[in-house]
């Protein structure tokens, strides 16, 4: 293998794959643009959906919009949420909900001022959809505003009969949330970005693979190239830098389009946990760690996919067997996506992939441990080698080379 | 040279041996699937033989592939095998650069090659953007760009229009007159006989005969080249 020809294989690889409109339109254009315009819509979308469930308005049944018990809603149940408003009454409640007319409706006993003087319960009805999102989601407003309407009558009941309301509360959880307000706006990162960084990865190098071997092959450029001086290994290695290149540049190209995604809509990365703030929280060394491992990780895609496309007889034929490999990208991907940094085990930084996955999940869940990222960087470099052989070895095969 | 190429089963070329003199157009003549190109493609060095070897301007093919390389220019059939991105001036260079050319040689080279094959007008343009004809002008400098001893044609008019071929066979003929050493393999009993010194029939992997056409024809009573095929071929089924 000569460098000079790798570099003369590489510099025509990258001029010719530039001036393809197509791959540039995919691989960069695209990413950027529809990312963020991917987070405008999820995050608008969401905030949207939080803004609808706040705001509740209930219709009340035919029997129930009496003066006396809109005073009962608006002045007492309903007092302390602004967000719940009355609007009308229907006739049929289970129409009116089905319908969408109105997301709640509401029917109160009619005698409820004598149950209560009485000391009995009364009835709320509350018609809902169980299947309408903002319906199921603001049940749990309205449900509190009635809970907290029967905890003040229950007040009133036993300061009537001079009991104290602590003998009805023996004990009381007291919650303490001892996560970093930062660290809580990163999971959704944690979740979202190993995944889309392994994808990506998986995916980023198949344009350019499937051109440099199979499309060659497929238009008769591949034969000449052959029987020029520069050995097939210096071809080969001028191929995979290009392709290994051009992944790492859709990566770079989606993770732009993500940046701006998140800045114009950064309720999407932190609607796991509203109000926290996104970003990213790593120690430098971990950061170099996984940053390496990732890009091990592009090598070997890389390679594989240039063994693959070796094998193809076409061009077609590589697009084919390409596409299993975002499959095979997804399995570990969307199998560790819920999965914190503390459930990560030792196994999983040999396996190749997983531990690439596994070691950007761990740096980014602030869950340090260097002896598993040192492993997970150290296998992945093994994989390297071994992906390179393995495309070493078919590109000097005839029966792949010359398979038409 | 007893060149033999197996694949699996299948022997495709079986203890093929024959000289080309210097300056002389040998043409290797058989039918399709009779070993015409893995022959062509071992000289190449594409493929490995599996026994025997051969000697191209006195390089070993098996022990010293990439001086083998260094002499031969090769011209493939069918479509021309550009690069549509790089211009037609690219592609070219690329070619040159491979084989070891230095850029002051390689640019003297080029402007050369354009002047030749009249190619002005388009060395700048995209290869994606030019007709067939300027295509193939373009394949023709890019195969002879670092200026080799020796030529190999692998069936070079295969799909090809009138004025094409005739595009081939000048070129073919221009490379006889710098002195270069060429094989041309072909299934065109007409071609053969209009541009080759001397033939060797190829059939099912073997040369069944070999000689000028005139040594040919007298070894089998004056009969016509394709007769004479079809006789061989008969004789070795």
């Amino acid at each position: 293998m000569k460098l000079k020809h790798v570099w003369i294989v590489f510099k025509k690889e990258v001029k010719d794959i530039a001036r393809d409109k197509r791959t540039l339109i995919t691989n960069l254009f695209i990413p950027i643009i529809l990312m963020p315009l991917l987070f405008a819509l999820m995050g608008g979308g969401m905030e949207k959906m939080e803004e609808d469930i706040e705001n509740i308005t209930i219709a009340l049944t035919a029997q129930s919009d009496t003066d006396e018990i809109h005073s009962l809603l608006e002045n007492e149940i309903f007092a302390g949420y602004p967000n719940i408003k009355l609007n009308g009454s229907v006739e049929d409640p289970v129409e009116a909900v089905r319908q969408g007319e109105a997301r709640f409706v509401l029917e109160v006993e009619s005698n409820y001022a004598d149950l209560l003087e009485q000391g009995k319960t009364y009835a709320i009805t509350v018609h809902y959809d169980q299947s309408d999102t903002k319906s199921a989601g603001s049940l749990g407003i309205l449900a509190q505003a009635i809970e907290d309407y029967s905890r003040k009558q229950v007040e009133k009941r036993l300061a009537a009969m001079n009991i104290d309301l602590e003998i009805l509360r023996p004990v009381e959880i007291v919650h303490v949330n001892t996560a970093d307000e930062k660290k809580s706006g990163n999971i959704m990162i944690m979740m979202m970005l190993p995944m889309l960084a392994a994808v990506l990865i998986a995916v980023g190098g198949i344009p350019a693979a499937t051109d440099l071997v199979a499309g060659e092959k497929e238009r008769g450029t591949f034969e000449p190239l052959l029987t020029t001086q520069a050995g097939r290994m210096s071809i080969l290695f001028g191929k995979y830098l290009t392709v290994t290149l051009f992944a790492f540049v859709s990566v770079i190209s989606q993770l732009i389009g993500i940046t701006i995604g998140s800045t114009i809509s950064p309720s999407f990365f932190t609607m796991a946990n509203p109000g926290g703030e996104a970003g990213f929280f790593m120690p430098v060394g971990a950061l170099l760690l996984s940053i390496l491992t990732v890009i091990a990780l592009g090598m070997v895609f890389a390679a594989i996919q240039l063994a693959i496309s070796t094998i193809a007889r076409s061009f077609k034929e590589a697009q084919t067997y390409l596409s299993f490999l975002i499959f095979i990208a997804m399995v570990p991907s969307y199998a560790t996506m819920m999965m914190q940094p503390d459930d990560l085990q030792l196994y999983m930084f040999f396996v190749p992939l997983l531990n690439a996955i596994a070691s950007l999940k761990m740096s980014l869940g602030g869950v340090i441990n260097y002896t598993y990222l040192t492993i997970g960087l150290g296998t992945s470099l093994v994989y390297v080698i071994l992906s390179l052989m393995l495309a070493a070895w078919m590109f000097n095969r005839e029966k792949f080379l010359f398979r038409n | 040279m007893k060149l033999s190429k197996q694949f699996r089963e299948l022997t495709a070329v079986n203890e093929v041996s024959f000289r080309v003199n210097k300056g002389e157009i040998f043409g290797l003549l058989g039918e399709n699937g009779a070993g015409k190109t893995t022959t062509l493609r071992m000289l190449a060095t594409m493929l490995q033989p599996t026994s025997g070897t051969a000697a191209l301007a006195g390089f070993d093919l098996v022990t010293q592939p990439e001086q083998v390389r260094s002499c031969i220019g090769i011209l493939f059939g069918g479509e021309s095998g550009l690069y549509d991105r790089l211009t037609a001036e690219e592609n070219i260079a690329y070619f040159g650069r491979l084989n070891n050319m230095r850029e002051k040689q390689l640019r003297e080279r080029i402007r050369e090659l354009t002047h030749i094959f009249n190619m002005g007008e388009y060395i700048c343009r995209k290869a994606g953007k030019l007709s067939k004809g300027m295509k193939q002008k373009v394949a023709f400098a890019r195969s002879i760009v670092h200026n080799p001893d020796i030529m190999l044609f692998d069936e070079p008019t295969t799909g090809l229009d009138v004025s094409a071929i005739r595009n081939v066979h000048e070129f073919i003929m221009d490379c006889k007159s710098q002195g270069k050493t060429i094989i041309l393999s072909s299934h065109t009993m007409s071609e053969v006989e209009k541009l080759c010194d001397r033939i060797g029939f190829i059939h099912k992997g073997r040369l069944v005969a070999q000689g000028s056409i005139e040594e040919l024809q007298e070894q089998h009573q004056g009969k016509a080249l394709e007769d004479i095929f079809v006789e061989l071929a008969g004789e070795n089924k």
